[in-house]
């Protein structure tokens, strides 16, 4: 099932490269209604993460709104199931160095799931 | 409006350090054009890449806030249906002030919310943000009820809020972030 949602000025790009078993969020996030915004990529989620083996995040967003934070976290917690299940999932979660509040954000990530989380510096 | 209206109103926000001001109907693409004219003015003044993203942050909870709010309770007369919002430097401080009519019924929930965010230091805004997190708030128009906190956590004092009352048992609900 393919997932490729364009970036816009205040959404990410979100894509999914099968051949790399790759999710890829890259660009920014304040979306008028994130819930609504990101409902087709945990959608996407519910139905492929069952049939994969394997799948790696890789998150590279300058910046997140509240409620995208939160949606984040809904990705986040359903790669958690899949890991439970027996999947191997993991995260990159990219950000830059002269962004000190983007490191925080990546920890409070990483302190929320069970999964490999790798906090990836980016000369900034 | 008269030029000497605008002389006042142009003497007003030149001594005010106003870089944005804003009235009228918060819709996603004027919040998102504001947005990106405060990114560069942003980019022109800060040299500090976290200060900048601090003032955009806050600037765009306080107006997502609005918007939310607005969409949910779809008031119908053009004053309460808009809202203003301001931008400031002061000295190396700056400023996002906000204003929006209010339902008489929601102050009490939205004060109690206001204190409980003044009142808590860093570590508590932590605590807070992660319980809101995990919490499952969502309302239809987009809200995680995170952006007060969030706007909290990225303030150099305490928020400042007051409600001034208006017709129709409503109040005028201004509030104040210093980043």
């Amino acid at each position: 099932m393919e997932l490729n949602i364009p970036r816009t000025n205040a959404t990410p790009e979100i894509r999914w490269d099968s051949a790399s078993g790759t999710l890829a969020i890259t660009g920014e996030s304040y979306p008028e209604n994130s819930f609504d915004f990101y409902e087709p990529v945990l959608e996407w989620l519910r139905h492929s993460l069952p049939t994969l083996a394997r799948l790696r995040l890789e998150v590279s967003v300058s910046y997140m709104n509240s409620s995208s934070i939160k949606c984040m976290l809904d990705i986040l917690d359903a790669m958690g199931e899949a890991h439970a299940a027996g999947a191997a999932v993991e995260a990159v979660w990219s950000y830059e160095t002269d962004n000190p509040r983007a490191l925080d954000l990546a920890e409070e990530f990483r302190s929320e799931v069970l999964f490999p989380f790798v906090v990836n510096p980016v000369g900034g | 409006m008269t030029p000497d209206q605008l002389s006042r109103i142009r003497e007003e926000i030149t001594r005010e350090g106003v870089m944005i001001c804003f009235n009228g109907t918060f819709v996603h693409s004027i919040i998102e054009e504001l947005g990106n004219a405060l990114r560069r003015y942003l980019q022109e003044q800060e040299e500090q890449k976290s200060a900048a993203l601090d003032v955009f942050s806050v600037y765009i909870e306080q107006a997502q806030n609005i918007r939310n709010y607005l969409a949910r309770k779809k008031f119908t007369d053009a004053t309460s249906a808009s809202a203003i919002i301001v931008i400031a430097r002061r000295g190396e401080r700056y400023v996002v002030s906000s204003g929006n009519v209010v339902d008489g019924e929601d102050q009490a929930a939205l004060t109690a919310q206001l204190e409980q965010v003044r009142s808590a230091d860093a570590a508590e805004l932590r605590k807070l943000f992660k319980e809101k997190l995990r919490s499952g708030t969502r309302d239809p128009a987009g809200g995680a009820g995170m952006g007060l906190i969030e706007v909290a956590r990225r303030c150099a004092e305490p928020l400042q809020y007051a409600f001034h009352p208006v017709e129709g048992g409503r109040s005028f609900f201004c509030l104040t972030a210093v980043i």
